[in-house]
């Protein structure tokens, strides 16, 4: 009993000190031992406006829902208006070319399997605001630096 | 702790970031296209991928000293071209706007306190107050007073230094990595089994085999680039099929020709009914059974790995002595496993005769070539080891083992579970190259390569990562040091056991991270850490496949390397200080030598100098010590492997290449282990030789099926999944920094039955607190998500430092693996 | 038996003696309200959620499947039920499709998709009589709750709105050509139109050959398909 007692001080000391987070980050505000409201669940960005690029590389995000969209064994609703034939109808982009590459970098008649769960790379935004702010700089920017940089020289 | 003194932390670290970032200008609107070569030309280089096991190459491109695009490189076997969503923005992990640039330490009255507030600190007083503690400690508790806490995402020279530093400096062996919690149970099968770890096949596999069986394991969100090669195999190949087999329906399921949904724990059951319909439909390779397989009684209630006063623990007849076997015929095998009939696999696992059925088929029929993968669906299991076991069984009976497209497969979560935390050696008991701290020889084997006193290195096996919070908590440990994991986010259990052994107040807790995570949040003191590309690395993964990168970018501010952190911190001790008298009387050629001089500049890790660096890229940590760390720490730590099974090439090979397999051996890898068309380390002059046991054969092992450590009851009627999700890798340091992962998937949910929630008056979106015997979390009820649970089950994934479900979870452990059950345990659910 | 047989012919041909015009007028009202009040309240009985999901193949594969959709749960809470989308609204339509699904209950009696297995089996078959049945009517149970003219386009997203200007309000499509899948898994769709009338994907090619291919190359699709 006594020492359950000291066990309940003890912890209780330790909460204690934990009563203000100080380092912010993805928690700012709630101690580790407490709990604070769950956000509302944000609605699914569906502006259907084109995001952007981070580079050239980067897999375009998807601009709208895609609730209950199905890709499975059966069918994959997203070739439904981004496959090569679709586009004219769905006046949506069509899958890149890569897309229909196997492994080899062959191109091949369809779309090739490995690229056939698009949720894998592409992804729908929600409504929220980040918690913590993210500074990388696209190469256009950094190449403004550097001529900037160089016509301060001159 | 005031406000104003909470500003002013803040404060400082702003100034700080502001003085060391590049200050770039805002970008004025792009006048017209910039066409100069050397203006447009990137600086490409390749990098493995920071995430998952997977072990994807990344093509980098740097520019002014930035990270400005990544993508998958097109020349790995592994991925070719490929990425996930995470990796395609690798680019942005390192630009989260709270990057730790300068360590911090709890003070008041300008000196530590444990109860102060976060002040930055040079690395001198961090290191000052660090050693001051570690000394006090070693003074008065000896080596078991003082824990390392490290990860399967430590490079490999990382990780090396780390096990030198704990297990040769402080002569601890309370040294272990969070792979503790993701792949210990796969660990204690390969050992039990083949007596090496590690897979023998690769993933070669994948564009090989004509059915695949996921185990509890998602792979189209945890492997995605993995799923891509089973997806392409699918559909190309209509002959293949698919069996996923979980607790609850998940993106895999997309794919499944046989999609099952069994009742937690009782993957025991399922695994036995098919050994046993393998045997009943005569579908037993009896050729290979004679030549390469030994039968084996495990020992059966084993406890759950609780604290020993837990009365499951005390009840349990071999809570002690898990791991023992003793020999059995295969007819002995064959009645135990008898019991396993269709009817009782159906009763205990709720899985249609049906299904079960077709599922043994995949197995038994001769023709068809299988892969099975599991995560932590098997590892993170009371039972986890048994159910390695038990798959490897089938895989055994059959002989569907080591040749291409048969391929028992244990996935990794890491990025270098393989390469470090089990390769290196970092668990509290092993020793590198698949050795262990038990056996003498071991560690004479170990003392001689490390160039040691005989009779040095520690033989008691030290605290694995459940038992170092309970250890913390109890007061046992009162030195921590925590790198590259986030582990009170990520450990069970948290408000019983990971949170007050932070905070309690005999320990002093240092936690090394590249941002302010929780675990930073309950230390002491804060290291910042380079990360990924800001240094030179290596990492292992699930295929045996090693690779290295070049330091590409610079890390910001302050922050410095884990290895560096390492190193330096070793130069602040001297043998006299935490070695034993009689030791150094014995060997005074090891006094008043620093521990730096005695483990690094040894006249092996430090044998490379500056010449051997490549040209082209930053090393600091060489640079400063005026030799190649790196080179010097893989090529001693790879005189382990060479010649027993676990060769490496040269270093600079590494370099040059997309990652090899070991062993490799004559400038080969080795794709499939234990095979003598592949595999160079079989000499027995047969078409398979397990060489990992002494005997040459593989083992199969009679266990049976055992309840969970807890089970929903009347009071707390649902059971708990936690898992991933496919755009938050792992605690989420990284990915919820980068907006777009963010934002893709910016809160956990509880995943739960339309009908579950109906019942309790809740709705999509509702508020409810999960509450189990141990915490609580609030969250909200996603009922139409891409989890499915059936009635009775939810699922929350733990990537949300605001919600942390770990709160909730149960520290029960494989009482083998001491790995914990994330997977199951009682909850119940309240609106808020 | 004979003789009893002959006594009710009797009754049933003779004028009743007994009983009075108006008895028999009333009494026929009264009758045929209760028989016809009872016909109607089973028929509407059957005609609920809860009759159709109390058989466990509805249960477990179609209305699983739909309580994850936005037929299920919605903003403003109102769910659209089985019959909704699956019965006619009309009484006599109603009556044709009640006198259809006689043949649903020989299913049910026989166990036609009694397994998840065979239900996966049919599921194509019975999908594709549901489309042909909604092609044929305009998607007219889309439409009893979707109306053209209630639309506000404007409430819509944007690629929502123009597919809706598109090919909805010129009537080049009907709800269910663009739609299917909306409320239940699809099948297997390798060789059928995710858009537009059913069952004529492989065709489409050669329709689109007709317009614009020559007589060579429509020949040596032929060949290609047969």
């Amino acid at each position: 009993m006594l020492k359950r007692f000291a066990f309940a001080v003890a912890l209780l000391a330790a909460t204690a000190a934990m009563a203000e987070n100080q380092l912010g980050g993805l928690r700012p505000d709630t101690p580790l031992a407490e709990e604070s409201e769950a956000p509302q669940i944000p609605a699914v960005v569906n502006s259907d406006v084109r995001q952007v690029r981070n580079y050239p590389d980067q897999p375009p995000i998807i601009p709208h829902k895609i609730d209950n969209y199905q890709i499975d064994l059966n069918v994959n609703k997203c070739l439904s208006c981004h496959s090569r034939t679709a586009v004219e109808a769905s006046q949506a982009p069509m899958i890149s070319v890569t897309h229909f590459m196997d492994r080899d970098g062959q191109t091949l008649g369809t779309v090739s399997p490995r690229r056939y769960f698009c949720t894998q790379c592409h992804v729908v935004q929600h409504d929220a605001e980040p918690p913590v702010a993210n500074g990388f700089l696209d190469v256009d920017s950094v190449l403004d630096h550097i001529i900037g940089a160089g016509e301060e020289g001159q | 702790m005031t406000d104003m003194t909470r500003r002013d932390v803040i404060k400082a670290q702003a100034v700080i970031a502001a003085a060391t970032a590049i200050g770039l200008p805002i970008p004025a609107e792009a006048q017209n296209l910039v066409t100069e070569a050397d203006l447009t030309q990137l600086n490409w280089n390749k990098a493995p991928c920071r995430f998952c096991g997977t072990g994807c190459s990344i093509m980098v491109a740097t520019k002014g000293g930035r990270v400005v695009a990544t993508h998958g490189d097109s020349k790995s076997e592994v991925n070719r071209g490929l990425n996930c969503v995470k990796g395609y923005f690798l680019s942005k992990i390192m630009y989260g706007e709270d990057r730790l640039t300068t360590p911090l330490l709890r003070k008041k009255d300008g000196q530590y306190h444990k109860d102060g507030t976060f002040e930055p600190v040079s690395w001198d007083e961090a290191f000052d107050i660090m050693a001051e503690k570690w000394k006090k400690t070693l003074a008065e508790k000896g080596p078991k007073g003082i824990g390392m806490f490290g990860s399967g995402q430590w490079t490999i020279y990382e990780g090396y230094a780390a096990v030198k530093l704990m297990k040769a400096g402080f002569l601890s062996n309370n040294i272990d990595p969070n792979a503790r919690h993701c792949m210990a149970s796969a660990v204690a099968g390969f050992m039990r089994t083949f007596g090496i770890d590690e897979p023998m096949g690769c993933y070669d596999d994948f564009e090989a085999a004509d059915a695949f069986v996921l185990w509890g394991s998602n792979m189209a969100e945890m492997h995605p680039i993995l799923w891509t090669r089973v997806t392409d195999r699918r559909f190309a190949h209509p002959h293949v099929k698919v069996a996923v087999l979980s607790t609850f329906t998940h993106r895999s399921f997309d794919l499944a020709d046989i999609p099952v949904i069994f009742k937690p724990q009782s993957d025991l059951a399922i695994l036995n009914y098919i050994a046993n319909y393998i045997i009943q439909n005569g579908a037993v390779n009896e050729a290979f059974l004679k030549e390469h397989v030994n039968f084996k009684r495990g020992a059966t209630d084993i406890g759950y790995g609780l604290r020993p006063e837990d009365p499951r623990e005390v009840n349990a007849a071999n809570a002690k002595d898990p791991t023992v076997s003793e020999p059995m015929s295969f007819e002995e095998f064959a009645a135990f496993v008898s019991e396993y009939t269709v009817e009782k696999a159906e009763e205990i696992s709720g899985v249609p005769a049906e299904q079960l059925e077709a599922l043994a088929k995949l197995y038994a029929d001769p023709n068809v070539k299988v892969m099975s993968l599991w995560t932590m669906g098997f590892n993170q299991h009371t039972r986890g080891v048994w159910a390695n076991n038990l798959v490897y069984n089938i895989h055994l009976l059959t002989g569907k083992i080591s040749t291409p497209g048969n391929s028992p497969f244990s996935l990794t979560g890491q990025p270098s579970a393989c390469g470090t935390a089990r390769e290196v050696g970092t668990f509290s008991h092993r020793l590198p190259a698949d050795m262990v701290v038990t056996n003498p020889d071991h560690r004479a084997h170990t003392e001689e390569l490390w160039k040691l006193p005989k009779g040095i290195l520690p033989d008691w096996l030290g605290s694995h990562a459940v038992k170092q919070n309970r250890d913390l908590k109890d007061g046992k440990i009162n030195c921590y040091w925590v790198q590259v994991t986030n582990n009170m986010q990520a450990g069970p259990n948290m408000m019983q056991e990971g949170l007050p052994g932070y905070r309690n107040p005999d320990n002093f807790i240092v936690v090394s991270d590249a941002y302010p995570t929780v675990t930073c949040e309950a230390a002491d003191l804060v290291l910042p850490s380079a990360m990924w590309v800001e240094k030179e690395g290596g990492y292992g993964n699930a295929e045996r496949r090693t690779q290295l990168w070049h330091q590409l970018v610079n890390a910001p501010g302050e922050a410095r390397s884990d290895l560096w952190q390492l190193v330096e911190f070793s130069k602040r001790f001297t043998t006299d200080e935490v070695w034993p008298a009689e030791m150094l009387a014995a060997n005074p050629e090891y006094k008043g030598k620093t521990l730096f001089e005695v483990l690094f500049a040894n006249g092996q890790v430090d044998r490379f100098g500056p010449a051997d660096l490549a040209e082209g890229f930053a090393n600091p940590e060489s640079e400063a010590l005026g030799f190649y760390l790196q080179k010097g720490l893989f090529e001693e730590y790879a005189s382990f492997g060479r010649g027993h099974g676990h060769d490496l090439a040269p270093f600079d090979t590494y370099h040059e290449v997309r990652g090899l397999r070991w062993p490799v051996v004559n400038g080969e890898e080795t794709r499939w282990r234990f095979n003598a068309e592949h595999d160079p380390y079989v000499k027995n002059g047969k078409p398979f030789h397990f060489y990992g046991n002494k005997d040459g054969r593989a083992n199969i092992f009679a266990l049976p099926y055992e309840p969970p450590a807890e089970s929903p009851d009347a009071e707390y009627p649902f059971w708990l999944s936690t898992g991933r999700v496919l755009e938050h890798w792992h605690s989420g340091s990284m990915t919820q920094r980068v907006p777009e992962l963010y934002q893709a998937v910016p809160d956990a949910l509880c995943y739960m039955h339309p009908d579950d929630a109906e019942a309790l008056n809740l709705r999509r979106g509702s508020e409810v607190r999960v509450i189990s015997r141990r915490g609580e979390i609030r969250v909200r009820v996603e009922t139409r998500g891409r989890n499915k649970p059936p009635k009775g089950l939810v699922f929350v994934p733990w990537f949300d430092a605001r919600r942390l479900i770990n709160k909730v979870t149960l520290d029960a452990t494989d009482p083998i693996s001491k790995q914990a059950d994330f997977k199951k345990c009682a909850i119940r659910i309240e609106a808020v | 038996m004979f003789r009893l047989l002959k006594r009710v012919w009797h009754i049933l041909v003779h004028p009743a003696a007994h009983l009075s015009l108006g008895f028999l007028t009333v009494g026929g009202f009264v009758m045929g309200v209760i028989f016809w009040g009872g016909f109607n309240t089973a028929l509407e009985v059957t005609n609920t959620e809860a009759f159709c999901t109390s058989c466990h193949e509805m249960r477990d594969n179609v209305y699983e499947e739909l309580k994850p959709t936005i037929h299920y749960t919605n903003r403003s809470g109102v769910r659209a039920t089985c019959p909704d989308c699956h019965v006619p609204h009309q009484w006599t339509h109603k009556i044709a499709r009640k006198m259809q699904a006689s043949k649903e209950v020989w299913g049910k009696i026989f166990g036609t998709i009694n397994t998840r297995e065979k239900f996966l089996d049919k599921r194509l078959e019975l999908a594709q009589h549901e489309w042909a049945r909604l092609e044929a009517n305009d998607s007219l149970e889309c439409r009893n709750c979707h109306s053209m003219e209630s639309m506000d386009i404007t409430r819509q997203s944007k690629r929502a709105a123009e597919a809706h200007e598109r090919f909805l309000f010129t009537g080049e499509k009907t709800c269910i050509n663009c739609h299917k899948g909306i409320a239940h898994q699809l099948p297997d769709m390798h060789g059928q139109a995710m858009f537009g009338p059913t069952s004529d994907a492989p065709e489409q090619m050669s329709e689109n050959v007709e317009a614009s291919g020559s007589a060579e190359v429509k020949a040596y699709l032929k060949t290609v398909t047969e």
